[in-house]
C-alpha cells in the first residue's frame, strides 16, 4: 500500500484518524504505533516481520554501545557490528548479490522493504550519535520502535535523526487548524505524484522506447527532462504526503525540498534537493573527514565524494555515483569560478541545464547508454527532430512547462508577497476549495487502477 | 485568517473523505460492472498464507478499487482529464473523436511461435485446413499513432505467423482485404473487433478460397439491432468521445434455414443455441449478441442443399462471422478453445468434418497456452 492509493486515502485514513482521536492523549505514541503496525501489515505480514526484526535488532545494539561506552575501543565493536548488519539488509535488497540471503531469510518472491534506504540511514545515525555520546540510549520501545516504522515516514518520508524524530514527539499539539496545513501538504504531495509524476513518467517512457541510436535530439531532450523532473516530483510529492500525513497526527516535520530544481545556482540546487539525506551524509561522512583535510583541494575531493556516495545512494551503481560526481564537480566549479552575483534568469536556465545532462547518467542502467543519449542530445543521430519528437513535444509541451513552474517557487512567493492586500484574502478564501478539487482530480486519475504505485527508483 | 482557512480545509476534505470511505465501505455493492463489462472483486477473506506474502493486501486494495462509490463517474472524469494531460493515451487505449484505439500490446508472445500448434494439427489431420489471422482495430487505424506505441505492426506480425505456417494450409490474407476497405465501417469505433460488414467482406474471399460462391451483398436484408453499442475499449476508458456503434444483422431470407442449434455450455450440459440472441443487448455484453455467451462447442445444422460439414476453431472475431457460412453447409461446428476446459478432442472428432477453418484475431494468437488445447 502507497499513500497515493484509494485504500489509503479512503480506507486506511479515515479509519486510523478516528482510532487515534478516540484514544487517550497519553496512548496517543502507543496508538500511532499500532496503526504503523497496522500499515505495515497491509504492506505484507512479512514485511512486519522484517521491519520489527531489524527494530530490535538496532535497538539491541543501541543498548550494547551505550553499555559499553565507558571505553571506546570496546563499544566500537557493537557500532560496527550494527552498522554492518544495517548496510547487509540494504545491499541485500538493492542488490542481486543476495539471493542466497533472501532464500535464508524465507523472503517471498519479489519482497522488497519499501523505504529501506531511508530508514536504515536512520538507524546508522542513531548507532553513531550514541556512540559519540550525542544522544543516550532510549530506554523507550514505543518510540524506537516508531522511528523505525512510523508509517508516515516509511515510504521515501522525510530522514530524520533520533533526536529531531523525538523532539518533534515531545512537541506533538493536535488541532483542527494543523490538521488542514497537513491536508493541504498531503494532497500537494498526492497532486505532485498523480498528476505531475505520473503523466512526466509516460513521456519519459515514450522517450526511452525506441533504441538509442535512433532517436532524434529532441525526443532525447524531452525524456531527459520529463526524467529530471518526474525524479523531483516522486520524491517530493511522497516526501510531502508523509510531512501531511505526519501533520494530520500532529507531528510537525521538517520539509525535504524547497523548490531545488529551478534554483538560480547550482550551489543552491545542492542544497536544497532532497537536504535531509544531504544532512546525514555531511553529518555522519564527510564532516568527521573535513576535520582532518586541511587543503582546500582535499576539502573538495570531500565534498565531490560526499555527493557521489549520495548518488550511489539513489541507484546502487556506478551510474549513480558518477551523477553525483559530476554534480559535486560542477558546484566546486562553480564556486571557484562564479563568485559575483549572477543574473537571476541566466542562473535558473544554468542551473536546470546543468541538473537535467546530468539526470541523464542517472536514469540510465550502463555508462554507454549514458554516453550515447547525451550523444543523441547534440544531433549526434543525425536527426533534430522526426515525427515522434514533434508528437510527443504536441503533447506533453504544456505539461512540461507547467510542471517547470510548479517547481519553482515563484508561487509560493506571489502569496507570500500579496500581503494583507484584497488578493491574499480571495486566496485564502478560495484555497479550500481548491484543495478539495485537486483531492477530486487525484482521485479520479486513482480510479481505474486503485493506486499510482509508480516509484521511478526503489528506495 | 490563516487559521480559519486551515480549518475549513480540514473540515471540507476530511468530511469529503469520510463521506467516500463510509459509501464505499457500507454502499450496495454489485458483482458486476456493466460498464466495464467485468466481474468486480470479491470481497477479500483473510487467509495466513495470503496476509504473509501481500496477497491480501493486493486483494483488499482491488476490493476498494472496484467497489468506490460512484467508480464508473470517477472513470469518466479520469479518461477526461487524462488525455489533456498526456498525448490522449487512457489506459493503454488511444482515445480521438473518431475511434478508439488499443495502444497497448498485450500478447504474450509473438503469434509466429504458436505456428507448430497448427501445423501438427494439420498433420494428423484428413481434410483441408484454412487460416484467417484478423487483425484489431489497431492494425488497420493504428497508423494515426506514432510508431513508438504501436510497436511492431500487426501486418507483419501476421506475414510472419503466416511463413512459419506449414505450406499445405491455405491461408487467407484478411488483413489486406480491411486494409483497402478501411473508409468503410468494417471496425467497430469504441472495440477491438470488427462489425457486420467487416467480416461479410472477408467472408467473401473466404469462401472462394473453400471452393464455394459467395452470397452477394444485395441478396442480405440487413437489421440495425442497436446504434448504442459501446465495445470492449469502452469499457476500458469509459470514453464516450466516438459516436456509439452500429450492431447489424445480415439475414438472407430466401437462403438455407437453421434447423437445430445445440450448444455444449462450459459446465458441460447441452443446451439450445441461437445464432441472433437478442436478449444479450439488454446487457453489458452486447457483442454476445452473436451466437449467445460463449460456449466451447456450438453444433448447427441447417436445411442447406449440401452434405458439405465444417469445423470452425475460433475466438471472438468469429462470432459475427459465422452467419454468413450458414447457406453453406449442412453441419456446422464451431469451437472455441478460450473457453474449453480441457483439449478440443473431448468435444469433437476433427476426421468427421473434411475442412477446418481456424479463425482467429490476431491478439488472441499469441496466447500459446489457449492454443494448445487444439491438439490436446
Amino acid at each position: 500500500m502507497v499513500y497515493s492509493s484509494l485504500l489509503f486515502i479512503y480506507g486506511f485514513l479515515p479509519v486510523s484518524l478516528l482510532l487515534y482521536y478516540i484514544t487517550p492523549k497519553k496512548l496517543r505514541e502507543m496508538a500511532l504505533l499500532f496503526l504503523s503496525v497496522v500499515f505495515c501489515c497491509l504492506i505484507s505480514l512479512y514485511f512486519l516481520i522484517f521491519v520489527v526484526v531489524f527494530a530490535a535488532v538496532n535497538y539491541i545494539f543501541m543498548h550494547l554501545i551505550s553499555l559499553s561506552r565507558r571505553s571506546e575501543k570496546v563499544a566500537a565493536v557493537p557500532l560496527a557490528a550494527g552498522i554492518i548488519i544495517d548496510f547487509i539488509a540494504v545491499f541485500a535488497f538493492r542488490t542481486e548479490y543476495f539471493t542466497w540471503l533472501h532464500r535464508m531469510i524465507r523472503a517471498p518472491e519479489s519482497f522488497y522493504p519499501v523505504g529501506i534506504s531511508f530508514f536504515v540511514l536512520g538507524a546508522i545515525g542513531t548507532l553513531i550519535d550514541v556512540y559519540k555520546g550525542r544522544i543516550k540510549a532510549d530506554r523507550n520501545m514505543v518510540r524506537f520502535a516508531l522511528y523505525i516504522m512510523f508509517f508516515p515516514r516509511l515510504i521515501m518520508g522525510p530522514l530524520l535523526r533520533y533526536r529531531v524524530f523525538t523532539n518533534i514527539l515531545n512537541n506533538r499539539r493536535e488541532t483542527l487548524s494543523g490538521m488542514g496545513v497537513g491536508m493541504t501538504v498531503f494532497i500537494k504531495g498526492l497532486a505532485k505524484k498523480v498528476i505531475a509524476a505520473d503523466n512526466l513518467y509516460m513521456l519519459y517512457t515514450a522517450a526511452k522506447s525506441a533504441p538509442v541510436k535512433e532517436i532524434s535530439a529532441l525526443t532525447a531532450w524531452l525524456g531527459a527532462a520529463a526524467y529530471i523532473l518526474c525524479l523531483y516530483f516522486v520524491l517530493s510529492g511522497f516526501a510531502d504526503m508523509g510531512t501531511g500525513i505526519a501533520y494530520l497526527y500532529g507531528l510537525k516535520f521538517p520539509q525535504s525540498f524547497n523548490y531545488p530544481l529551478l534554483s538560480t545556482r547550482l550551489r543552491y540546487f545542492a542544497a536544497r534537493w532532497q537536504s535531509q539525506v544531504i544532512q546525514w551524509l555531511r553529518r555522519y561522512i564527510t564532516k568527521p573527514i573535513y576535520g582532518v583535510c586541511r587543503k582546500r583541494w582535499m576539502r573538495e575531493a570531500v565534498f565531490i565524494s560526499g555527493w557521489a556516495i549520495f548518488g550511489f545512494w539513489y541507484t546502487v551503481d556506478i551510474n549513480g555515483a558518477v551523477w553525483g560526481a559530476i554534480i559535486g564537480t560542477a558546484v566546486i566549479i562553480e564556486n571557484r569560478l562564479l563568485k559575483k552575483k549572477i543574473m537571476n534568469f541566466s542562473g535558473i536556465i544554468y542551473t536546470f541545464l546543468t541538473v537535467l545532462i546530468c539526470g541523464v547518467f542517472l536514469s540510465s542502467d550502463t555508462l554507454g547508454y549514458s554516453v550515447r543519449y547525451l550523444f543523441a542530445m547534440v544531433g549526434g543521430n543525425g536527426a533534430i527532430a522526426d515525427a515522434q519528437g514533434f508528437y510527443l513535444f504536441k503533447s506533453y509541451i504544456v505539461l512540461i512547462l507547467v510542471s517547470m513552474y510548479a517547481s519553482t517557487d515563484l508561487f509560493r512567493n506571489l502569496m507570500t508577497r500579496s500581503g494583507r492586500g484584497k488578493a491574499k484574502k480571495v486566496i485564502m478564501a478560495v484555497s479550500p476549495v481548491l484543495v478539495l478539487a485537486v483531492l477530486m482530480v487525484c482521485t479520479a486519475l486513482m480510479s481505474y487502477s486503485g493506486s499510482s504505485d509508480m516509484l521511478l527508483m526503489k528506495l | 485568517m490563516n487559521r480559519i482557512t486551515s480549518k475549513i480545509t480540514a473540515i471540507l476534505t476530511l468530511v469529503f473523505i469520510s463521506v467516500f470511505s463510509v459509501f464505499t465501505f457500507f454502499g450496495k455493492k454489485k458483482d458486476f460492472s456493466v460498464d466495464e463489462n467485468r466481474p468486480l472483486a470479491a470481497s477479500p477473506t483473510v487467509k495466513a498464507a495470503e496476509l504473509y506474502d501481500g496477497r491480501t493486501a493486493e486483494r483488499l486494495d482491488s476490493y476498494v478499487t472496484d467497489h468506490f462509490a460512484g467508480r464508473s463517474r470517477w472513470l469518466v472524469g479520469s479518461t477526461l482529464m487524462q488525455k489533456e494531460l498526456s498525448e490522449s493515451i487512457v489506459n493503454g487505449v488511444y482515445v480521438s473523436r473518431e475511434r478508439l484505439i488499443n495502444a497497448e500490446s498485450d500478447l504474450k508472445s509473438e503469434p509466429a511461435s504458436s505456428a507448430d500448434i497448427f501445423d501438427s494439427f494439420a498433420e494428423n489431420y484428413s481434410g483441408m485446413v484454412y487460416f484467417a489471422a484478423i487483425p484489431t482495430s489497431a492494425g488497420v487505424y493504428g497508423d494515426v499513432l506514432p510508431s513508438h506505441i504501436t510497436g511492431r505492426s500487426e501486418s507483419q506480425q501476421i506475414s510472419d505467423l503466416y511463413e512459419a505456417l506449414d505450406g499445405d494450409i491455405r491461408k487467407i490474407d484478411a488483413y489486406n482485404i480491411l486494409k483497402m476497405l478501411k473508409d468503410n465501417y468494417i471496425y467497430y469505433r469504441s472495440d477491438t473487433k470488427w462489425t457486420s460488414y467487416g467480416a461479410y467482406c472477408v467472408y467473401k474471399t473466404v469462401i472462394q478460397k473453400l471452393g464455394i460462391i459467395p452470397t452477394t451483398y444485395d441478396k442480405f436484408s440487413i437489421e440495425h439491432v442497436t446504434d448504442s453499442f459501446r465495445g470492449n475499449l469502452y469499457n476500458r476508458t469509459m470514453s464516450k468521445a466516438p459516436r456509439a456503434d452500429i450492431m447489424d444483422i445480415f439475414e438472407y431470407r430466401e437462403g438455407a434455414e437453421v434447423t437445430s442449434c445445440i450448444v455444449v455450455r462450459r459446465d458441460g450440459i447441452n443446451a439450445e443455441g441461437k445464432i441472433f440472441d437478442k436478449s444479450r443487448l439488454e446487457t453489458g455484453d452486447m457483442y454476445s449478441m452473436y451466437l449467445g455467451e460463449p460456449v466451447p462447442v456450438m453444433r448447427i445444422t441447417t436445411s442447406a442443399n449440401t452434405d458439405k460439414k465444417l469445423l470452425v476453431v475460433k475466438d471472438s472475431f468469429a462470432d459475427c462471422f459465422i452467419p454468413f457460412l450458414l447457406q453453406h453447409y449442412s453441419e456446422i461446428t464451431v469451437v472455441d478453445p478460450s473457453v474449453m476446459s480441457g483439449g478440443m478432442s473431448k468435444y469433437v472428432d476433427a476426421d468427421e468434418y473434411e475442412q477446418t477453418l481456424f479463425l482467429f484475431g490476431i491478439d488472441s494468437l499469441g496466447d500459446r497456452k489457449m492454443l494448445s488445447k487444439i491438439i490436446e
